[in-house]
């Protein structure tokens, strides 16, 4: 009985020599088999990302759709201005990291040279961030003291007989007030906007004599991770006077459209994680049959079936975690690099994907090292040997 | 002789050949179904953008200036024109009909609504969703609800013949409207014919829509005495994202050359289209409303790009794991290889051999894998799009040569190691 425990020790040293020397002298196909649990680990690794970042990035790149938030003053206040201090200071209560752009815009009717338009007081640097889709002939006012130009719209232009670089009489008939600008650029948006004249906010509020007001403020604010709604009533909390609500064309369309690429990134990231496991596992397949003679020598030199399959698994096991660790590392560049190409901005890191990567792949890997070991100890060792 | 040895190779080695002949299989149906997807993603998506509303706004030639703020008009009365009703079915027979998803009519009055207190409130008629027979396609239907799926209403649609009517949210809070009120518009003063409207739902849009009826259109022309006409019609048109070609044809129309005409002419960008509803109906004016054609180009060009772009990455990955499992099951057999050689065969006939077997490999997994990829993509096309991806055939071809290609690529590196071997080392078994 002494001698068990003497006996097992060697037993283990034994089990650990074959293992080590096994992982070294086979160097080509371990490194065979490294490579592919890593190219499938890499795969897994960068789709995950991608797929847990899709939204916050498409959310982001549905902001080219434009306003999705307006501010108002309340239909309750009676009046149709806000006090422009009031909307800007709620503007500021939406976080800045979630704001792409916002305007506040100021309207009235003034006279041309060749007869009346609505003019548009606008915050350019804002309304720039917040209307990608204006198609500018000529240049946008860039700063937000230019008080010598303006931007017209296509058919008010047309109409007017104005180009890009000629000048312009605007008249207030309410205030008398006249200025003569220079036309900066013709806007086209096949909206309202074609018929509008747009300059700063504080020359429209000059000419039209409604110093510190404002109509109403558009906003673009990325609705991914938070809730608009709540937004919206938190704002109309803190100021009774003012409404605050989505704009329901864009949100709603926004909330389906992110549903639906969310979905296809999942579909197709599910599709790509079965096969590229299933790809492991056949390499693995391959790379342990023909080790079907080395496990009848084991047998025939007195090893059970247990030791044999348990040494097999180990050695997967060990190339597994190492596999996957390289896949990581891999995946996530590949990530990024994918991130670069496609959004133009890096895919940060969740650790959720070390679990998703490690769990399939190591899970595939000992599979597939599982069935043919399996099959090997079944066999009679000196029928393997004849190489029967 | 060739022939035999390969037949051989694949008699004796069917478990090997089938292993590898599955992993191709199973790389091959990925790419497919994602070449498949890439191909037909823009084209979903460009569906599914069409919740953002129309993007095509058709309106009378005119050379007033609206003078609208808010939904309040400062010039209301002055040189209205307007497009007739009946010519409106044209713009389903242009040459891209079949990327008009649909359109819808409006006509815009101000009636007085009777009353506890007498109020002016903006009357919308519209169509919602009306049966308009076109040439090919009978089953056509058309309205507010094909082409604004993003208006809600909380109630039910009213019938296009009937004396229903939505109330606008804001309205409905401001009167106090609910479903099943009947109201009473009039136009004109006292005199003037009077419409008895049941409400039939609250309309939520977030738009101008919201602070006032929409009613069917019939109601808005008898009302305003404007039978058979219309102010506006907004359009639904799949279109192709803007490139060069139609930027040239938009801002200097007459440097385009006669093919680059017929060209942009042929292509669905937002611009021909727009030209082709002026050409179809007289004395309009079309208009992209670029908020939706710009936007839903720069989101359709994003994910086709990211679709591409996940293609690519599964045709690396894929690649790499199809060579190395031809290095595995060529490395096992060192022992053959050698034997041949011993025997007087040449690097290249063995070379012929192992190519030889991996191009039988590659036709028999990329066709295979096709066939799988086709049903894939098909699975996947249903689970998100609800709607079957179409198949381009061009896939398959171009599969197959991508499959062999890497079997090809994946043997010739353990081809060239195994033929450097010495034999004598090899059977010798010091190898």
């Amino acid at each position: 009985m002494g001698g068990d425990k003497a006996a097992r020790m060697p037993v283990v040293r034994m089990f650990v020599l074959i293992l080590f020397k096994s992982l070294k002298v086979r160097r080509n196909r371990v490194a065979i088999t490294l490579f592919s649990i890593m190219i499938g680990a890499a795969i897994i690794t960068a789709l995950a990302s991608v797929y847990f970042d899709i939204s916050a990035k498409m959310s982001r790149e549905l902001r080219a759709y434009g306003a999705n938030f307006f501010i108002g003053p309340s239909a309750s206040s009676g009046s149709r201005l806000a006090e422009s201090r009031t909307i800007d200071e709620a503007v500021k209560m939406v976080p800045a990291d979630k704001l792409i752009g916002a305007s506040s815009y100021i309207f009235g009717v003034v006279r041309l040279d060749l007869g009346n338009a609505v003019l548009a007081g606008v915050d350019f640097a804002g309304l720039r961030k917040l209307a990608t889709y204006w198609q500018v002939e000529g240049k946008w006012i860039g700063v937000a003291f230019d008080e010598d130009s303006c931007m017209v719209g296509k058919t008010l232009a047309k109409n007017m007989e104005l180009g890009v670089g000629d000048s312009v009489n605007v008249i207030s008939n309410d205030s008398g007030f006249q200025r003569r600008l220079a036309v900066k650029g013709i806007v086209e948006t096949g909206q309202v906007e074609d018929e509008q004249i747009f300059v700063t906010l504080s020359l429209a509020a000059e000419i039209l004599g409604l110093e510190e007001k404002v109509h109403h403020a558009m906003l673009s604010i990325v609705t991914e991770g938070m809730d608009i709604d709540e937004l919206a009533a938190r704002l109309e909390r803190r100021f009774p006077g003012l409404d605050a609500k989505p704009i329901r064309k864009v949100s709603y369309s926004d909330g389906r459209i992110l549903e639906k690429i969310r979905g296809l990134m999942a579909i197709v990231a599910i599709v790509i994680l079965t096969v590229t496991t299933l790809c492991v596992m056949t390499t693995l397949i391959a790379i342990v049959s023909e080790r079907t003679r080395e496990i009848g020598l084991m047998k025939a030199i007195g090893a059970d079936d247990r030791g044999v399959v348990l040494q097999f698994l180990s050695e997967t096991l060990i190339m597994g975690v190492a596999g996957v660790t390289a896949g990581l590392a891999g995946g996530f560049l590949l990530a990024q690099v994918l991130g670069q190409a496609v959004f133009g901005s890096y895919i940060s890191f969740r650790p959720i994907v070390i679990p998703m990567t490690l769990i399939p792949s190591v899970g595939a890997a000992l599979l597939a090292a599982a069935m043919p070991v399996r099959m090997a100890v079944r066999v009679v060792p000196a029928q393997v040997l004849k190489e029967e | 002789m060739f022939v035999l040895m390969l037949r051989e190779s694949f008699v004796r080695g069917r478990r090997r050949k089938a292993l590898a002949t599955l992993t191709i299989v199973l790389a091959a149906s990925l790419i497919t179904a994602l070449m498949n997807i890439s191909i037909d993603v823009g084209d979903k998506m460009a569906r599914e953008l069409k919740s953002y509303g129309a993007n095509i706004n058709v309106v009378p030639k005119s050379e007033t200036i609206s003078l609208e703020i808010g939904g309040v008009d400062y010039n209301p009365l002055q040189g209205q024109v307007f497009i007739e009703e009946k010519a409106l079915p044209g713009i389903k027979q242009i040459f891209w009909h079949n990327n008009i998803v649909g359109y819808a009519p409006f006509l815009r009055v101000t009636a007085e609504m009777a009353g506890a207190r007498e109020k002016r409130v903006p009357l919308l008629g519209t169509r919602f969703d009306r049966h308009t027979p076109v040439e090919g396609d009978d089953e056509f239907r058309t309205g507010v609800r094909a082409i604004n799926p993003y208006w809600q209403v909380k109630g039910d649609w009213p019938d296009d013949d009937g004396a229903g009517a939505l109330a606008g949210a804001a309205l409905a809070r401001e009167m106090n409207l609910k479903e099943g009120d009947q109201i009473s518009l009039r136009m004109g003063g006292k005199a003037g014919p009077a419409e008895i409207l049941a409400i039939t739902g609250i309309l939520s849009t977030g738009g101008t829509e919201e602070s006032a009826v929409v009613a069917p259109l019939p109601v808005a022309q008898k009302l305003a005495g404007l039978a058979g006409k219309v102010q506006w019609v907004n359009v639904s048109a799949l279109t192709v994202p803007e490139d060069k070609l139609s930027r040239k044809a938009r801002y200097s129309a007459d440097s385009l050359s006669s093919a680059e005409y017929d060209r942009w002419y042929c292509t669905a960008y937002v611009s021909s289209i727009t030209h082709q509803i002026e050409e179809a109906i007289p004395n309009v004016t079309a208009r992209p409303i670029w908020q939706v054609a710009a936007s839903e180009g720069a989101v359709v060009s994003r994910i086709q790009l990211l679709m591409i772009v996940v293609t690519l990455a599964a045709f690396v990955a894929s690649g790499l794991g199809i060579s190395s499992l031809m290095v595995t099951t060529i490395m096992e057999r060192a022992k053959e290889i050698a034997l041949m050689k011993a025997l007087g065969a040449a690097n290249w006939e063995v070379y012929l051999l192992f190519l030889g077997e991996s191009a039988v490999v590659g036709v028999i997994g990329g066709l295979l894998g096709s066939a799988a990829g086709a049903g894939l993509s098909q699975i996947i096309g249903f689970s998100v799009f609800g709607a079957s991806v179409s198949f381009s055939p061009i896939v398959i071809p171009v599969n197959v040569v991508i499959s062999v290609m890497i079997a090809l690529a994946g043997s010739l590196m353990p081809s060239r190691l195994i033929t450097r071997l010495y034999p004598a080392e090899v059977l010798h078994g010091r190898r």
